[in-house]
């Protein structure tokens, strides 16, 4: 598990785990709802900057704008993409019944204590690998991402931080 | 700047986020910072550079925040777009918050040698036009050849920089090479107006002309040749669309003097 803080919002904690060979994702889309974490489909996520790019917006939304989503986790997964359609975002970003790999995202509000700590294991029957960007490129679908991010015919990035980079600009820029 | 100023966009960031002014214009005040907004710190020498539009008080607050998130989106979307051409050179976008009017970006550039400064335009050739360098060397030529590129680039397509000063040119180091940046695009737009065009090569030329105004005719020389390079890379068609701008300039020129005649 990774542990985030961003500087400009103390107030929150992101824990962020990668799971290879998922074998109930079926089972785990069922109970989504009664769940407090983000489940996030690895296909589009390139890097640790890209995820990380669109919790920070999220923070920035619900400070100095609105939620567009019900809680912090869903508007993380709804940040993540390129247009403000909330239905689009969750359907893409967020993992499908057949994933065999998936991140899950969780929130912790740190002046809250009665936050529950569910146990991961319960829920996923999978692999627990390390959350960084040599661990995402085995998983991620450049031709999808082309396409979901609608980027530019005659950009061809070199490498994955120049993709990185343009998902960024697409994340920070989403419905303005 | 005003400590008032320094101390309002310190709250807005948060004790965790230390910043140093660097400058301050009309539009915008200048930060550099050691802190991401968003990755761990994995080096403490990391810089950078926050942009931010504060508010004023003269105009009334819906307004005023409703053109500084214009302004800071403009500016941002301008930079994403730019990114996707390639050949062109800007700083990177890492985070966007027009609601605040603020910009993080990365920190491009470095200090050249001998107190000369910042590694903008400017600083370079005041560093090459001193004593014991050679003010028409290679790397000068060089250096202003791929600057006119930049611009080449830029207007073949069809973006304006609106504010093409020589401080507004950064050169990075790569390889014991320059490598040009633009930076601020608080005044450019998406433009296929040949007047524009015009427009921002003639302020580059003043800006040449009124700091190095005995080099100026062969470094204003070298930036149209690295700027001619790019359009006639692109055929016939781009021949054509570069006598179109270049008549523009001449034009545009022209009037220039004309003005600072009557002035
Ligand atoms: N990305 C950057 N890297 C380094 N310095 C910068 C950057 N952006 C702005 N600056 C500095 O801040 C000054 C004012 O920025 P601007 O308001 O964008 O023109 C510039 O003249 C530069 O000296």
């Amino acid at each position: 598990m990774s542990s985030l803080t961003i500087p400009q919002f103390p107030a929150y904690q992101f824990q962020i785990t990668l799971f290879q060979n998922v074998s109930n994702a079926e089972t785990i889309r069922s109970k989504i709802a009664d769940l407090s974490y983000a489940f996030i489909d690895p296909k589009l996520i390139v890097s640790q900057e890209q995820l990380y790019s669109a919790i920070y917006k999220a923070l920035i939304e619900q400070k100095y704008n609105r939620l567009r989503t019900k809680t912090l986790h869903s508007e993380c997964l709804f940040c993540l993409g390129p247009t403000s359609n909330i239905g689009d975002a969750f359907k893409k970003f967020g993992i499908k019944d057949d994933s065999r790999e998936l991140i899950c995202l969780k929130v912790i509000n740190l002046s809250d204590n009665n936050d529950v700590k569910e146990d991961l294991d319960g829920i996923i029957d999978g692999e627990r690998i390390v959350f960084n960007d040599d661990n995402l490129s085995k998983f991620y679908d450049r031709e999808l991402i082309r396409k979901t991010y609608k980027l530019d015919k005659h950009f061809v990035p070199g490498n994955t931080e120049e993709l990185s980079r343009a998902l960024v600009n697409a994340i920070q820029l989403r419905g303005l | 700047m005003s400590q008032e100023l320094v101390d309002q966009v310190s709250k807005y960031l948060t004790p965790a986020i230390p910043i140093e002014p660097i400058s301050q214009g009309a539009e915008a005040v200048v930060f550099t910072t050691t802190i991401h907004p968003y990755l761990p710190t994995i080096n403490e020498k990391q810089k950078f550079i926050i942009k931010y539009r504060p508010a004023k008080r003269y105009r009334h607050p819906i307004i005023d925040r409703s053109l500084t998130k214009h302004r800071t989106l403009s500016e941002s979307r301008l930079l994403a777009k730019l990114y996707q051409i390639p050949g062109i050179h800007v700083p990177k976008l890492i985070a966007c918050d027009p609601y605040n009017g603020c910009i993080w970006l990365e920190f491009l550039g470095e200090d050249l040698p001998d107190a000369f400064g910042f590694s903008n335009l400017k600083n370079f050739l005041w560093m090459h036009a001193s004593e014991n360098q050679n003010p028409y060397g290679d790397i000068v030529r060089e250096t202003l050849f791929k600057v006119g590129e930049q611009i080449g680039l830029l207007h073949w397509n069809d973006y304006c920089h609106g504010d093409l000063t020589s401080s507004n040119i950064v050169l990075v180091k790569k390889d014991e090479k320059w490598e040009p940046y633009l930076i601020d695009f608080g005044l450019g737009s998406t433009s296929n107006l040949v007047e524009d065009k015009g427009v921002d090569l003639y302020v580059l030329e003043r800006a040449i002309l009124s700091t190095h105004s005995s080099y100026a005719e062969k470094y204003n020389e070298w930036l149209i040749e690295g700027f001619s390079e790019v359009y006639k890379s692109n055929g016939k068609q781009g021949a054509k669309k570069l006598n179109e701008v270049m008549k523009r300039f001449g034009e545009v020129r022209l009037r220039g003097r004309k003005r600072s005649m009557l002035g």
